[in-house]
């Protein structure tokens, strides 16, 4: 616990880097999804390299905030809410290297009719994720401005949770050229996409828990 | 010989810092912000100081209540007082030094057929209730000073905590400088005018006698701190006064605000100069104010977060200590002189010729005020308490 030198100004550098690691990660997702539901089988490919380097790097940012947390005796109220936060948060971006690895691995059959809808969810599902990152960094200065930035967060995810609704019924209602197997495929696929944004209201349930305790 | 009678002072000093430093350093520690071993020895240190340099103004006023003139007198008043926090502590019941001192001196005034001065009673028991009551207000208004601030000046929450750090070592420096200056007279107080010491000069400076008596029961409140605060930080910290870091340093800054004003001859001079009422100055309950303050900020937060059980808890520590330290003191002292044959002291101002001295009456008089305000406090918080209760009920019901 050392007073008089600053580890909290490094600490703070590296959550900064934090956040826009997980920020670029969902961005990248998003383009993921975009680029293989298009067909750019090489832009995808490269997509998917970019978000397993960044979630590795999520990785290791996350434990040596941790680690930094606890030897300089940081935040030590508020510790254990921050770590489930940033375990919540990268969280996000496993969910979206696990979406775009699941979409290399199992080559899911995407009908042409249905690409502008899977890059639209992918799209709202990522938007919900990247709102609460300005909801994240604000807690840090502004906790009374976090309440409101996360209203976009709630927004977004009933929006994901509407378009994956439609995907899928459109999919088991008015598809009927797909097979059994191609139409649960789909499902599972847009179930996945959709998890990003439930994690991210999860996180924004946290964060306006901590964001409310630290103003009173 | 000297120092065996004042073994029962440094025995209430040791209990004093054993238990009062963690109104000080208790949040800070109990939340880990800053470790027990730096809070310990800033502590230590400036308890010491502030006894040394700022101990007598409290102390005269002490003396003045009851100038306990032989040593026999003065060990047994302040072991009766010991005895008192000491039992009380145990029992689970609310008491503070101060009131315990005041109680064991009355005690020997009784005793010793002394008159009690019913001007420096009625400061003391004043401040009883003034202390408390200065450090809601003082925690209120600086929490919301702090609250303002931190909104204003954007602040980001890793170095706003640092900040905090070093805030709260500062304050809990003044803190321990304030419990000292304030707190050393019921540690030391009784003895000042019983313990004949010669001035003695260290080259640089002097130490009077009293100041030396100051010394020595500021290394036993230390001594308290360093061997046995620990604990008390640790349960304090997160059990009594579960507080944000920035609550805690509001906390802290308020106590020591309020025990500095009651044991400041500087400020009081100053007051009386340009013309305006002085301050008393009074030993205070450090965990009284420390008490008022957290209300304050619960005050600040809304009225719902206040735990009036704690109010009363205090008002009827007002009574309870001092009426068991006075009857401690009384009997201990009869045996002390008729047992053992020490000399207790003798009457200086005896109650039928003193001209400002008050008669039992009196005091019974200030004991019945003390038990209304007690009552009035008590149905206050029940009637507060049945309209929350009937409240919940009534949410309850229409959900």
């Amino acid at each position: 616990m050392s007073l008089f030198t600053r580890p909290s100004k490094e600490l703070t550098v590296r959550i900064d880097e934090f956040f826009d690691t997980i920020e670029i990660g969902i961005l990248i997702f998003k383009e993921g999804v975009r680029a293989y539901a298009n067909g750019d089988h090489k832009i995808f490919q490269d997509h998917l390299n970019k978000i397993d380097e960044l979630e590795g790097k999520a990785d290791k940012l996350q434990r040596g905030i941790e680690n930094d947390m606890i030897i300089h005796s940081i935040l030590p109220q508020q510790r254990s809410e921050f770590v489930k936060l940033l375990w919540q948060l990268d969280e996000i971006i496993d969910t979206a290297k696990a979406s775009l690895n699941e979409f290399y691995i199992e080559m899911p059959r995407i009908p042409p009719a249905l690409v502008h809808d899977f890059i639209s969810l992918a799209e709202v599902s990522g938007n919900a994720a990247e709102e609460l990152m300005p909801a994240a960094r604000a807690f840090f200065r502004e906790p009374h401005l976090v309440r409101e930035k996360l209203i976009k967060v709630y927004f977004f995810e009933r929006e994901c949770d509407k378009a994956a609704f439609e995907l899928k019924k459109r999919v088991f209602h008015e598809m009927n050229d797909l097979s059994l197997a191609e139409k649960a495929h789909i499902r599972y696929i847009t179930h996945h996409i959709e998890n990003i944004s439930d994690t991210a209201q999860d996180a924004a349930d946290l964060l306006a828990s901590m964001a409310i305790r630290q103003m009173l | 010989m000297i120092f065996l009678f004042i073994t029962s002072g440094l025995f209430l000093g040791w209990t004093l810092g054993a238990n009062d430093a963690a109104n000080v350093f208790g949040s800070a520690v109990g939340s880990r912000m800053i470790s027990f071993t730096r809070a310990a020895v800033i502590a230590s240190l400036f308890v010491i100081v502030g006894a040394v340099l700022q101990g007598q103004g409290a102390s005269d006023t002490l003396g003045r209540l009851g100038s306990v003139n032989a040593m026999g007198g003065s060990f047994t008043v302040a072991l009766a007082a010991a005895l008192t926090v000491y039992f009380m502590t145990r029992a689970g019941l609310p008491v503070s030094t101060t009131q315990a001192i005041v109680g064991a001196i009355i005690g020997w005034d009784f005793f010793t057929n002394n008159a009690v001065d019913g001007k420096a009673l009625t400061q003391i028991v004043s401040t009883w209730i003034t202390g408390p009551l200065l450090g809601a207000a003082f925690a209120f208004v600086l929490y919301h000073l702090v609250k303002v601030l931190r909104k204003r000046i954007r602040i980001h929450l890793l170095r706003y905590e640092t900040d905090l750090r070093i805030g709260l070592l500062v304050a809990g420096a003044f803190g321990a400088y304030s419990l000292g200056a304030n707190n050393i007279a019921n540690v030391m107080g009784v003895f000042v005018a019983s313990v004949p010491l010669e001035n003695t000069s260290f080259g640089l400076f002097t130490l009077t006698g009293s100041q030396q008596l100051f010394f020595l029961g500021g290394l036993a409140i230390a001594a308290g701190i360093i061997t046995y605060s620990k604990k008390v930080m640790q349960t304090v910290g997160r059990n009594l006064l579960e507080l944000s870091s920035e609550a805690a340093f509001v906390v802290v800054i308020s106590q020591a605000l309020v025990l500095f004003i009651f044991s400041s001859s500087a400020l009081s001079s100053l007051l009386s100069r340009i013309g305006l009422p002085t301050v008393p100055l009074v030993p205070v309950s450090s965990t009284q104010v420390v008490v008022g303050a957290v209300l304050g900020i619960g005050l600040y937060k809304g009225v719902r977060n206040i735990n009036l059980r704690l109010l009363g808890s205090i008002a009827s520590g007002w009574i309870t200590t001092p009426v068991a330290a006075g009857l401690l003191s009384f009997f201990m002292l009869f045996f002390v002189r008729n047992l053992f044959g020490i000399d207790i002291g003798h009457s200086v101002t005896p109650v039928a010729t003193a001209g400002e001295g008050v008669s039992t009456s009196l005091i019974v008089r200030y004991s019945i005020v003390i038990l209304l305000i007690i009552i009035a406090g008590y149905l206050a918080y029940m009637v507060l308490s049945e309209k929350k209760k009937t409240d919940r009920l009534n949410r309850r019901y229409y959900e």
